[in-house]
């Protein structure tokens, strides 16, 4: 096999899996899939390059206020869409389409404010988009720091559940009534987790920047792609998200190397119906016991 | 005036008068104000109400959000469109098959995603939608890429070449039979099981309502307009590119939906009628445009989630009120005589060293209890003892780690919850398992669904065999009510009743489906001393005909009236069974559950 096929799938694999951990930290303790976290990504991107292209501003500085910036915007998503919904109606669906306008909101505000051309974002010095030959593969020094910062990502946010603050994201998530009784505020970690999922968002979006550049196509896309990879990883798995996001960068690499790049998410999407159709609750995940 | 109003807006058959005037002004309109512009519009509009019909059934209806219908779309239109032109098909086979491609490549994507929460589903249709798209442009040697396909004919009958007019006609035709069978569909059983889906799928499946399949039905049977729709789309415009079908098209159906009103009947077509007469306003801006669906979307999920039509009924029922008519239809007359009901041949329980784990926890140790057939039996014990756990186990809805549990006999280890509800296990909940919005007497049909035998086109078309079987269920559900004492509130939203009378319509929803095993969970919690009288009474007139009742309840003074045996369960295991006397005398049962003190054979006398 293409060793430089590989290094492709892993990168996007990695963004994948980055994608969809923002969705898992959302979907922990509230049970909603926020359909508009691929326009957050999107808007980590356009923030990024406005900082860090147009602007100037060093590059760790421009990524901390890009994620400010859409970690505030997801606040106002919780309390614009998602929170007066679940107000309603706990178990109640109304968030799918309401996130989804969300995502309409913002992805065509993004268009109207920033155009449809993409931005050029370079990476963070002494890091280069310019590959080496590394084992017999081109690689370059982001791309490798790219997979490294997502595999520490995934494991730090995996630590912090096991923390007691970590705990307390999953004892709502398992029972949002017994876990008010035992002085935990629901409404404050929903609020909590939309800015820190938003965060994770954007800074998914400032990464992706120099590889992917930042566009308005971004968030349909990544949407998706982050979607095939919580799905197949098991919703709320992160470790599970790592491994399917390598998964669906690979079937994309080789779909487009054996049929065409058009061809590319037909087949993403083939792979996840069939590993659905097999394990419902995706790779590593499990069925959630409580119904009645 | 007061009164002529009344008159009029009381009587049951203005409605169906004013729909038929509306039916023959919409056919005759082409004579007077035909022109060729007009007539393109009002067919293409024709279309698009047939996809926003069907796309309410599955959303309004079964509450499962698609949006990927405006590939189904593509896909009806594509295979028109190909078979046409490169396979001199004529229109009607060739529509016939649109209809299937739809609904069977609709089918294979969403069967992964029915077995998971609802939101996969819009994510799946959404990612489907995506590929048909890119497979429009992609796929050239099918669908000749961005050219699309051009010529394609206009359909023709005995030699006749359809017009413009035959076309508009043929499409308002179209929408008619589509909104009278889908009024049919939605009165049977199918309709009342798809709300039940969407709105308390645990009340569905106890009913013995198989979630995926009637999610499944639902979906073929609005992919199937869908690609009718297509196939219309395709000869009218007689010509099919992929621009469009492009991501926006499928928001578009969906808000059709939300603002006409999703789950009302008639929501779909004022959501296109809208959409149709503000075209200009949309034109001029056009940059803005999926800006304002989103917003449009958020504001109308959050003030007006019923929509235009839902506005309207508001408004009506407003009205009616303040000309002194009640809102509550009459309850319907039926041919059946209201006999007395008919006796039931209750099943044996059997539970042996049943078990169950909830993670480290042990809920059930080894729990074993017999109930012979057409007994009453009570499980008692302290919170926490596993009462609940035990009847989630017999009724399927927890998975069994250890043990057996017979009903007559057979093993019901390892059947989905809705086939045990099938073989004769009825059963409520702890809190009301109601379908508020529908009325009692609904919720109580809902019991009727496993025992009705008609299919989706039987019930869609009101066949006779249908209509008879629903007469038939429409007796049995309004016997029942009447035997728990609800016959004068048949007709209110069940979300209205107070949680007592809530207990009681549930109970007889369990047994309009005849269960000859019945599990009640805690039926007495929070009734007053006059319901629970009549709770007693009629436990035991359930008994009476023959149904073995087994309940889970803490009153012990109604367990004692009513019970032949009793099993006390304490963390997970049984302390003790037998005659209520001899349960409540044992010495280690007084202890665990009034504390040492007292006796519960005092508080049971």
């Amino acid at each position: 096999m293409d060793l430089d096929l590989l290094v492709g799938a892993l990168t996007a694999g990695s963004l994948y899996a980055l994608v969809a951990m923002g969705f898992n930290i959302l979907y922990r303790p509230t049970n909603v899939f926020n359909f508009a976290q691929g326009d957050l990504v999107m808007l980590g991107a356009m923030f990024g390059a406005t900082f860090i292209t147009l602007l100037g501003l060093p590059w760790f500085v421009g990524a901390a206020l890009a994620m400010l910036a859409v970690a505030a915007l997801a606040l106002v998503e919780e309390k614009i869409a998602v929170a007066p919904v679940l107000k309603n109606s706990a178990s109640s669906h109304g968030w799918v389409i309401t996130t989804l306008a969300v995502s309409m909101i913002f992805a065509n505000l993004v268009g109207l404010g920033w155009g449809p051309d993409p931005i050029a974002v370079r990476p963070p010095a002494p890091l280069s988009t310019d590959t080496f030959e590394l084992f017999g593969a081109n690689i370059s020094s982001y791309q490798i720091a790219v997979m490294v910062i997502t595999v520490v990502l995934v494991l730090g946010v995996e630590a912090f559940y096991g923390t007691r603050s970590g705990k307390a994201v999953l004892a709502v998530a398992e029972d949002r009534d017994a876990a008010l009784l035992r002085g935990i505020n629901p409404n404050r970690l929903s609020s909590w987790s939309f800015f820190l999922g938003g965060g994770v968002a954007a800074l998914t979006g400032v990464l992706a920047a120099p590889v992917l550049y930042a566009s308005t196509g971004l968030g349909p896309s990544l949407l998706l792609k982050g979607f095939a990879a919580a799905a197949v990883g098991g919703i709320g798995n992160n470790r599970g998200a790592l491994l399917a996001g390598y998964i669906i960068g690979l079937v994309e690499a080789v779909a487009a190397a054996l049929l065409s790049p058009g061809y590319q998410l037909a087949a993403t999407f083939a792979v996840m119906l069939a590993i659905l159709l097999v394990r419902p609750h995706g790779l590593f995940g499990r069925a959630e016991a409580r119904a009645v | 005036m007061g009164d002529a109003a009344r008159a009029l807006i009381g009587s049951p058959r203005t409605r169906p008068a004013l729909l038929f005037a509306l039916a023959l002004a919409l056919y005759l309109a082409p004579f007077a104000v035909g022109t060729e512009y007009r007539l393109f519009i009002a067919t293409q509009m024709a279309a698009y109400v047939l996809v926003a019909i069907g796309l309410n059934l599955l959303n309004g209806y079964g509450g499962q959000v698609s949006l990927g219908h405006g590939a189904l779309v593509a896909i009806g239109a594509y295979t028109v469109a190909l078979a046409m032109v490169d396979h001199q098909w004529s229109f009607w086979p060739a529509t016939l098959l649109a209809m299937v491609a739809a609904a069977a490549v609709g089918a294979v994507m969403a069967l992964p995603a029915f077995r998971l929460s609802t939101w996969y589903f819009a994510l799946i249709t959404l990612g489907f939608a995506e590929v048909v798209g890119g497979l429009l442009t992609e796929w050239r040697e099918l669908t000749h890429g961005f050219a699309g396909v051009v010529g394609i004919p206009k359909p023709g009958v005995l030699g006749h070449t359809l017009t413009s007019f035959d076309l508009y006609w043929l499409a308002l035709s179209l929408n008619i039979l589509a909104l009278l069978g889908m009024a049919n569909l939605l009165r049977s059983r199918f309709g009342r099981a798809l709300v039940a889906v969407r709105d308390n799928p645990v009340a569905a499946t106890a009913a013995g309502v198989a979630l995926v399949r009637i999610k499944m039905m639902a979906f073929v049977v609005s992919a199937a307009m869908a690609g009718l729709a297509g196939a219309l789309f395709a000869v009218q415009k007689t010509v099919v590119t992929p621009d469009d079908f492009t991501a926006d098209f499928s928001i578009f159906f969906l808000l059709m939906v939300v603002l006409g009103g999703a789950g009302r009947l008639w929501g779909p077509v004022v959501g296109a009628v809208v959409f149709f007469l503000v075209p200009e306003l949309l034109t001029a801006l056009q940059s803005w445009r999926m800006l304002i669906y989103g917003v449009a979307l958020l504001l109308l999920m959050l003030y007006a989630p019923h929509g235009l039509v839902g506005a309207i009924e508001t408004g009506w029922k407003r009205l009616r009120t303040r000309l002194g008519l009640s809102n509550i239809p009459p309850a319907p007359s039926t041919a059946i005589a209201r006999e007395t009901v008919h006796p039931i041949a209750g099943a044996a329980l059997s539970v042996r060293d049943v078990e169950k784990r909830f993670g480290g926890v042990s809920a059930l140790a080894g729990v074993s209890l017999d109930v012979a057939a057409g007994t009453t039996h009570a499980i008692v014990g302290p919170n926490g003892s596993g009462k609940t756990t035990l009847l989630n186990m017999i009724s399927g809805f927890y998975p069994i780690d250890g043990g057996a549990i017979l009903i007559d006999g057979r093993s019901v280890v390892g059947m989905a919850p809705h086939r045990i509800a099938r073989s004769g296990v009825g059963r409520t909940f702890q809190t009301p398992r109601m379908l508020p919005q529908l009325s009692v007497l609904d919720n109580a049909l809902l019991g009727a669904f496993p025992a009705e035998r008609q299919g989706a086109a039987a019930a869609a078309l009101s066949l006779p065999r249908a209509r008879r079987e629903q007469m038939a269920s429409l007796g049995d559900a309004l016997r029942y009510l009447d035997f728990v004492g609800l016959a004068d509130r048949a007709m209110e939203p069940a979300g209205e009743l107070p949680h007592g009378q809530q207990r009681l319509a549930e109970i007889a929803r369990a047994l309009v489906g005849r269960p000859r095993l019945l599990l009640l969970d805690e039926p007495a919690a929070g009734l007053s001393l006059a319901e629970l009288d009549r709770l007693g009474e009629l436990i035991a007139a359930i008994g009476a005909l023959g149904t073995t009742v087994v309940i889970v309840e803490h009153h012990l003074e109604l367990v004692a009236n009513i019970c032949r045996s009793v099993t006390v369960l304490e963390r997970g295991a049984v302390l003790a069974s037998g005659t209520p006397a001899e349960v409540f005398s044992h010495e280690e049962v007084i202890a665990a559950y009034m504390g040492s003190h007292s006796s519960v054979g005092q508080a049971a006398s």
